[in-house]
């Protein structure tokens, strides 16, 4: 049995060397949909990289064996996608909403959500442009975000397979998505189409409308939780025709389970966020956030690997270890960055991540459990980063600004992205209590020593700024 | 139809038992790769950065499906103390056997970084990898515990050992598959691979009962090491294989390249179990006419893409170094005629 090491970021070298100390009862006891031939995924990185993910070679890796399950459940998660199919479940595309329709999917026994988007990481990962270049010749403007690599996944049919239904939400949020979710339906997909409502808060204008808050105290005008509990009714439809299912006790069900999950992760984030030393790396932590839309397509399997990453984290907590030194920055992070080496990079150079702002705060607050459940999703989904004012977005770090718990706000802006162009320099007026970096994130292994420079000034504006 | 997939799509979809647009086309391009690129070869087998850049050349040529690091197979053998002469214009040839020198206990189970031409392969591998491994699976060939187990000894006296003193046969078999182990290591971190390559456990050249004895279990074994890291394993056997295909099934191999064998024998036999890669006759590819190898190559393919788990179009051994250029090209536009599973 793997014998745990004092905590560390590690090599893929060196994870080959930890690997040859794992033993074959070990590596055949994780699996995902419980399937002993072909679902084994502990792997180390060196298996993914001469699969094609190039990075790999150069990105450095917590040295746990939740780690090591983590990476090869993530990295697994094409090969399962196919898997899935071949083994008779369906397979549904959830695009643009990010983190509520799943739930609803998943409460239909074998029926599979997946983000097309998140392959948005590939073309870092493999440190190849070959989805982006075929998105542009698909037709995308080239001032796309890298999301973009999602129309040419469809084309190619080679990174998921031919979905049994897709789910497409447009409206309040990225636009230039909505554009590309409009060309995978010309390549023939027919996406049953969603509309997202902007949460907004203009009382002085719509007098008549009644508002309401969600748990996480955000305002909303009442009448959009009853719009999108009816765009929910019809997801939920759609899936019963699908599967010949109906039972809400489902539903709820799903709720309970998704709800475990979010609770799991804000107690690592709390854990980790608040330790002496940071127990967990901050590119693993973000792939752990992002778990919250979907679960990698085996939520089961993922809470599982999520228990062993809690144990890991807890363990390290209490002996007071961690994998960055004592004096490391605490920053937060906004917006999720395309490019994983970016998060390796910036804890190299000193800083610490205690908090995130990746888009995704809808998936990661709990859904109530004690009313109608589609009302419950609309609710939840109202959390959304992407729906409201730039000022609700940032009042968590603010927050933790003003406590004296962040030095410093690191903004990666992605190229192309339309609510990064119009928000990112928002942002940086309303944290500049503190340092702010924002740094466009460039193509895939374009990572400059520009880039590194303007981090290093980053780094020593925020000692400077402390001392 | 255009090409929709990449190489390496291409392959990733075969090896989770996905049909991708067409079959992977994959005449075994090693040493001809030195041809095609107009270098010497012993530059080619002595410069990594050379073979890799060879090899790229090759590819840009002729746009097939992978690239297949390799020169001869003796590379291991002669990392654990096999000497080897270099000639200009052709593959190193066995000089000295290890074990004419030393004790099957003095041999040491070499480092890949460090010994013999390992780290030219490394090299090898490691350029072609950063150059063009996000769109071209690199396959590096790897000589399997028998084939290595020969090398390392006079020929004559080896196979005579299988019958006479089969305990020593078993101690130098131990000693290759960890040197198999060893070397597989250095690969897989720089980005390759692993292709087993056996072709001195075909029956061209061992009996099954040799071959079952002798071979098997440390194919076995070097297989059971690769499938803890979850690849897909490719065994190639050249010669002939028709009496020991029952047994290449117990490998545990995931694909199979084969040469000397009826295809539709091999299908019916193995393709529900392995992926079959074959089996084109590669002094056809050196001798025949252009309208020969079309017409072979089509039928070939036309019957290839029928086995159930996947197939690769490929030559049943190395392309000859000096193969017409126009005779592979031709292979592999033939293969690209019929080879679509995607309407």
């Amino acid at each position: 049995m793997f014998k745990e090491l004092s905590p560390k970021k590690i090599s893929m070298s060196e994870w080959s060397e930890q690997f040859k100390e794992i033993d074959t009862k070990t590596i055949k006891k994780f699996t995902y949909y419980n399937n002993k031939d072909w679902g084994v995924y502990l792997s180390p990185p060196a298996t993914f990289m001469v699969y094609g993910v190039r990075e790999l070679k150069r990105l450095k890796f917590d040295n746990s064996l939740a780690s090591l399950r983590l990476w090869g459940f993530v990295f697994n998660e094409s090969e399962r996608l196919f898997r899935a199919k071949q083994s008779g479940k369906k397979i549904v595309a959830t695009l643009g909403d990010l983190g509520t329709i799943p739930t609803i999917v998943m409460a239909f026994p074998d029926c599979i959500p997946f983000y097309p988007e998140c392959i948005w990481w590939t073309p870092f990962f493999n440190e190849s442009t070959v989805l982006l270049d075929t998105a542009s010749e698909l037709g995308t403007p080239e001032a796309a975000c890298f999301s973009r690599a999602t129309l040419a996944a469809f084309y190619k049919k080679a990174y998921f397979p031919k979905p049994d239904i897709l789910f497409a939400s447009s409206g309040a949020s990225c636009d230039d998505y909505s554009c590309i979710m409009q060309l995978v339906e010309d390549l023939g997909y027919s996406p049953i189409w969603l509309e997202i409502p902007y949460r907004r808060r203009s009382r002085s204008y719509f007098t008549t409308d009644e508002y309401e808050r969600t748990l996480s105290g955000l305002e909303y005008p009442k009448r959009f939780e009853h719009y999108l509990t009816n765009e929910y009714k019809k997801v939920w439809k759609e899936m019963a025709e699908l599967t010949g299912i109906h039972d809400l006790e489902l539903l709820r069900t799903s709720i309970k389970k998704v709800n475990r999950l979010r609770m799991l992760v804000e107690k690592i984030k709390e854990l980790g966020n608040e330790a002496e030393r940071a127990p967990f790396p901050a590119l693993e932590m973000m792939v752990i956030e992002f778990g919250n839309l979907y679960g990698y397509a085996d939520l089961d399997e993922w809470l599982d690997i999520l228990e062993m990453v809690y144990q890991t984290i807890r363990g390290r907590v209490q002996h007071k270890v961690g994998v960055l030194s004592a004096d490391a920055i605490p920053i937060a992070w906004v917006t999720p960055s395309a490019e994983p080496y970016l998060l390796n990079l910036v804890e190299d150079m000193g800083c610490r991540v205690v908090e995130t702002e990746y888009v995704i705060h809808q998936a990661l607050v709990e859904i109530e459990e004690d009313i109608d459940p589609f009302h419950a999703l609309a609710r939840s989904f109202l959390n959304a980063s992407l729906i409201g004012s730039t000022e609700e977005r940032v009042s968590r770090i603010r927050d933790k600004v003003h406590a004296g718990k962040i030095a410093g706000v690191l903004i990666t802006n992605m190229l192309g992205c339309s609510h990064c162009a119009m928000e990112t320099r928002l942002i940086e007026q309303k944290l500049n209590t503190v340092p702010v970096l924002s740094i466009d994130v460039p193509a895939p292994f374009a990572v400059t020593e520009q880039i590194k420079s303007r981090i290093a000034a980053f780094v020593e504006t925020m000692k400077w700024a402390k001392s | 139809m255009g090409e929709i997939l990449t190489p390496r799509e291409r392959f990733g979809l075969l090896v989770i038992d996905e049909k991708p647009d067409r079959c992977n086309i994959l005449p075994l391009v090693t040493s001809h790769a030195a041809h095609v690129a107009g270098v010497k070869l012993k530059e080619y087998y002595t410069d990594g950065e050379t073979m890799a850049r060879a090899q790229i050349v090759a590819y840009e040529e002729y746009g097939h499906d992978a690239i297949s690091i390799f020169s001869e197979v003796g590379i291991i053998a002669e990392a654990m103390g096999s000497d080897f002469d270099y000639p200009d214009e052709d593959l190193p040839i066995l000089k000295t056997p290890a074990l004419i020198k030393q004790k099957i206990d003095d041999i040491k189970i070499p480092n890949p970084r460090r010994d013999g031409r390992l780290p030219v392969y490394l090299e090898a591998i490691d350029y072609a990898y950063q150059a063009i491994g996000d769109k071209v699976p690199i396959l590096a060939y790897i000589p399997a515990p028998f084939t290595t187990g020969m090398m390392l000894s006079d020929a004559h006296q080896f196979l005579i050992q299988t019958i006479r003193e089969p305990d020593k046969i078993h101690k130098i078999m131990k000693k290759s598959l960890d040197a198999a182990i060893q070397s597989c290591y250095g690969i897989i971190d720089a980005g390759g691979l692993p292709i087993l390559v056996d072709p001195l456990a075909s029956s061209s050249v061992i009996s099954p009962k040799a071959y079952r004895d002798f071979a098997l279990p440390y194919e076995q074994a070097l297989i059971d090491f690769l499938h803890r890291y979850d690849f897909d394993v490719i065994l190639h056997i050249c010669g002939e294989t028709e009496p020991i295909l029952g047994l290449i099934l117990e490998s545990g191999a995931d694909l199979i390249s084969l040469d000397r064998v009826e295809l539709s024998l091999a299908i019916q036999r193995l393709s529900k179990k392995l992926r079959i890669i074959g089996n084109f006759d590669t002094s056809a590819i050196a001798f025949s006419s252009s309208r020969d190898i079309k017409d072979k190559v089509i039928k070939m393919v036309k019957q290839g893409i029928t086995s159930e788990k996947g197939y690769i179009a490929a030559t049943g051994c190395e392309v000859p170094i000096r193969a017409p250029f126009e005779n592979v090209k031709t292979f592999i536009k033939a293969a690209k005629e019929v080879a679509w599973y995607w309407e």
